[in-house]
């Protein structure tokens, strides 16, 4: 029997991951040890190695969102036979509302070494009668595209290949309705059933393997053709982004932090024209060896007044307020595809020059895809950062189970009053929001009030 | 006190099956037996029996192994050797469950378990500590009100496999699966049979076409079957049995009891823990669960049907459920049975008797019309579809006749993946073979048949 390879589980909050890239190509042969594929979830990239020697069969392509355990692929043993039609105990999930990220122009997609252009000599194409309709409803030309088929030959499957891998979101559109549902897994009794009863299967959450649509599931489905009222003619959903992955656990973890904590921001200044001077002097004392931000001498502000102000570093429960004696400051960190929050440990413990070397490893492993997991673990402020955007003040959401979040705004030039006479300064406002179960707020002025002290007299963060 | 994720009590092919799958999870796992690996199934069940029948199958071939022109000389048996090649193969595949317990891991406990609390079982003078346990304890003959198993002339399935000569008179009570296995077995090396039930037919859970026609077949065979029919009295009499049987008393050389079996759970401690019954088998929900959070039960003591692949593919559910995967519940609509007599019986899903009212397009292609069963001479038997007539979904199959076992997986996948009749006659059925019979059976149900 095949080995199964599982889609690996990191840590017990994974709920959703997908195979981001198979290392082994389909069919080729891996040896125990070597990088099979690379596992991204909503928090980590993730290289998985073989566990042992054979030939590897894919069953779930690439980018095709999964649970935790699911199989992705086997391996075969070095005896036994690989069937020509393997595809698993199940083919792999065919998910149309997860539109292809990428436009990989449909010759590229082929993984042929050699790919063969169905265009003979003469420039008559060969294609598959099937193909051909399936290319007229689909509005997909055959000229370019790669034929799977003997002798180059376009075959369907060629055709809606290039169809799903061409137009992204469009795609949704562009398929007629039937087509769509071709591409649905629902048992052939199901399949029946709705074109029967006019439900539309793509809108079907279905129960059975895989989340195959079988007959039960037919049952509570709404279907268009009794409906006596015309469909909702609303504003035009130009395309859907699905909510899955980093996008679906951020919008849980803001949501929750939300309905289950009290919170509350409030916004202070920090005359900020030493720190443009330490940092423009640290710029050329630390060349090569650090670039310290902005933010950096913040999150070192913070990381002192944290040690003077420890209830702003708790965690609180409905029974107790738990002060953590490390501090380990977490940083919001922009991706394309959401946001990450990596955490600098042991922050209290580590000088400016480290902050920043540190913050911009982090930075670049975020936006590389290269955190690891201890890179996530066990933050207990954090720090977010927008100033760049031309932000002046905003209510940040605090990560939980934390008890406050800094949002740092841009840089302004602002003004001081010298007797009569304003002076132009350089200023730069602090947006804190905090946990009002567990510090009033008193206590969390003081707090920012010092993050700004720290903050117009910079050198002390030298010290 | 040692401690595992997960203690299984029960070595059979729920109780292997599920220590193997929770073990391929990255799970700890003790698994206890107090007798041999592989259970009933391997050891006093499927397995030994099959060998019995094939030996027997082999002897009848010979017999009429003329027809095929071909000639054997004083065909004859020797019991005892029939009877060791059973154990033979029994022994061998309790040694292999062994290496797989050895290969995956898993801690093999020999001695009687007991459910000391939750998340304890005691085996002999060790407790071993875990978090989930499985039960896996099958199931035990059941006796005939008083009448109970002697080992002298009233055999239970265990004598029935072993014995040391042939009864020449043999009474059969119950004519489930098993009596109508020993019943063929014990006809084709020569035993004047006698099968009663007391139910109208024999084999009750099968179809009433298949019930039928297996009643025929083993009549044909010599065997006097009595249906509607009870057992008033049964006693060991001096060196055979007295049975009385519709007022008359008649006398047997043995009897075997086969009238079905119950869930195995005494000493287990069960009872005292909560643990929820109904008719001596545990009540499990579709996770395999018991009412107790941490005890799980899967196989004969969960409840029929008491078949092996239902308890294997339980012990997948339990399994996988204890390492916090989410998996399909069993669908009992969904569990194929076969019987292993001559001829043989497979069947899957409804039976034409549980319709009701529901519209039916029902296929029973005899087996005489496909090429394959005549070149071979099996041409007993037939190949009974069921579709519903609004949907066209294969609803049933049932199937009698020789290797049918053999063919019954195909309409098991094909009712899994819920397809219809569509499907089955895209399908291309390679010839010659007896398969094609299934495909015939689907087109006479929807009035296309091609060799009829």
């Amino acid at each position: 029997m095949p080995r199964e390879i599982y889609l690996v589980k990191v840590g017990m909050t994974m709920t959703e991951g997908m195979v981001s890239e198979w290392f082994i190509a389909d069919g080729a042969a891996v040896k125990k040890g070597e990088m099979l594929y690379s596992l991204e979830t909503e928090k980590v990239n993730l290289d998985v190695d073989a566990e042992m020697d054979g030939i590897v069969k894919h069953t779930a392509e690439a980018g095709v969102m999964l649970a935790p355990g699911d199989v992705v692929g086997y391996i075969f043993a070095a005896d036994e036979e690989v069937p020509a039609d393997f595809s698993g105990v199940a083919s792999p999930a065919v998910a149309v509302v997860d539109a292809p990220k990428s436009e990989v122009p449909a010759a590229a997609v082929s993984a042929a070494p050699e790919p063969i252009v169905a265009e003979t000599i003469d420039g008559r194409l060969k294609s598959s009668p099937a193909a051909r309709r399936l290319a007229g409803e689909l509005g997909v030309t055959l000229v370019g595209l790669v034929g799977s088929g003997p002798g180059g030959r376009i075959v369907e499957a060629d055709v809606s290949e290039a169809s799903l891998q061409s137009s992204g979101t469009a795609m949704t559109q562009a398929i007629s309705g039937q087509t769509q549902e071709a591409l649905v897994k629902a048992s052939p009794l199901a399949r029946r059933l709705a074109a029967e009863r006019g439900i539309d299967l793509s809108r079907i959450q279905g129960s059975g393997p895989q989340g195959r649509i079988v007959q039960g599931d037919l049952d509570q489905a709404p279907s268009s053709r009794l409906s006596a009222t015309p469909a909702q003619v609303g504003p035009l959903a130009g395309s859907s982004v699905p909510v899955r992955g980093m996008r679906k656990t951020i919008a849980q973890r803001m949501h929750q932090s939300l309905q289950t904590s009290a919170q509350l921001s409030m916004d202070m200044t920090a005359q900020m024209d030493d720190a443009v001077r330490l940092r423009g002097q640290l710029l050329k004392e630390w060349d090569g060896e650090a670039r310290p931000s902005y933010t950096d001498l913040v999150i070192k502000a913070v990381a002192k007044a944290l040690g003077q102000h420890p209830m702003m570093n708790s965690r609180f429960d409905d029974t107790e307020i738990t002060l953590l004696r490390e501090i380990h400051m977490g940083l919001a960190v922009s991706v394309p595809e959401g946001l990450l929050v990596p955490v600098i440990r042991n922050v209290h413990e580590l000088d400016l020059k480290e902050i920043a070397q540190e913050s911009a490893r982090l930075a670049t492993a975020a936006r590389n895809g290269t955190l690891g997991l201890d890179d996530y673990a066990g933050g207990t402020f954090t720090i977010s950062a927008l100033g760049m955007f031309g932000v002046n003040s905003f209510t940040p959401i605090i990560n939980q189970p934390q008890t406050g979040i800094l949002g740092v705004n841009q840089l302004f030039d602002g003004l001081t009053w010298d007797g009569d006479k304003p002076i132009k300064t350089k200023q730069m406002n602090l947006s804190l929001t905090w946990d009002h179960r567990a510090v009033d707020g008193a206590p969390a002025a003081e707090f920012l009030a010092s993050v700004v002290e720290f903050l117009s007299e910079p050198y002390r963060l030298l010290l | 006190m040692k401690e595992f994720d997960v203690v299984v009590i029960g070595g059979g092919p729920g109780g292997y099956a599920a220590g193997i799958r929770a073990a391929q999870l990255g799970l700890s796992v003790a698994l206890v037996e107090r007798e041999a690996l592989g259970g009933t199934c391997l050891n006093w069940g499927c397995i030994p029996t099959k060998s019995l029948l094939h030996s027997a199958e082999l002897y009848t071939q010979m017999c009429s192994a003329s027809d095929f022109g071909i000639e054997a000389k004083s065909v004859g048996f020797d019991l005892s050797k029939i009877v060791q090649k059973s154990r033979q193969a029994a022994d061998q595949l309790s040694q292999g469950i062994a290496q797989l317990m050895k290969k995956n891991k898993i801690e093999v406990f020999t001695g009687d378990a007991s459910v000391v609390s939750v998340g304890q079982v005691q085996v002999g003078d060790q407790v071993l500590v875990t978090d989930s346990i499985v039960i896996a304890t099958g199931a035990e003959q059941k006796s005939l009100g008083p009448i109970a198993i002697d080992g002298q002339q009233i055999w239970g399935a265990r004598e029935a496999m072993t014995p040391t000569a042939l009864p020449a008179r043999l009474l059969i009570v119950g004519a489930g699966a098993i009596g109508v296995e020993f019943a063929s077995f014990y006809r084709a090396l020569g035993s004047a049979v006698t099968l009663l039930e007391v139910a109208p037919n024999i084999l009750p859970a099968e179809d009433i076409d298949i019930s039928a026609l297996a009643a025929e077949a083993l009549s044909q065979r010599g065997i006097n079957v009595q249906v509607g029919q009870g057992l008033e009295g049964l006693a060991s009499v001096a060196g055979c049995v007295e049975a009385t049987i519709a007022g008359e008393t008649l006398e047997f050389d043995a009897a075997i009891l086969s009238v079905g079996v119950a869930g195995r759970v005494q000493g287990l401690g069960l009872e005292a823990l909560g643990v929820t019954m109904n008719q001596g088998f545990v009540v499990v929900d579709e996770r395999q669960q018991t009412s107790v959070p941490g005890i799980y039960a899967i196989g004969d003591v969960a409840g029929a049907p008491c078949l092996a692949h239902k308890a294997t593919h339980e012990a997948m559910i339990a399994a996988e459920t204890i390492a916090g995967h989410f998996v399909q519940g069993l669908q009992r609509d969904r569990i194929p049975g076969c019987t292993y007599s001559f001829p043989q019986i497979a069947s899957i899903g409804l039976r034409e008797q549980d319709a009701g009212d529901r519209a039916l397009r029902i296929g029973r292609f005899p087996l005489y019309a496909n090429g394959k069963a005549v070149v071979s001479g099996h041409t007993e038997g037939m190949i009974k579809t069921i579709f519903d007539s609004k949907t066209g979904a294969l609803l049933g199959a049932h199937l009698i006749g020789d290797s049918v076992t053999e063919l019954i997986q195909g309409f098991t996948v094909a009712i899994g993946l819920e397809t219809t009749e569509h499907e089955l006659l895209e399908t291309i059925f390679p010839h010659p073979t007896v398969s094609e019979a299934m495909q015939e059976s689907v087109m006479l149900a929807f009035d296309r048949p091609l060799h009829l």
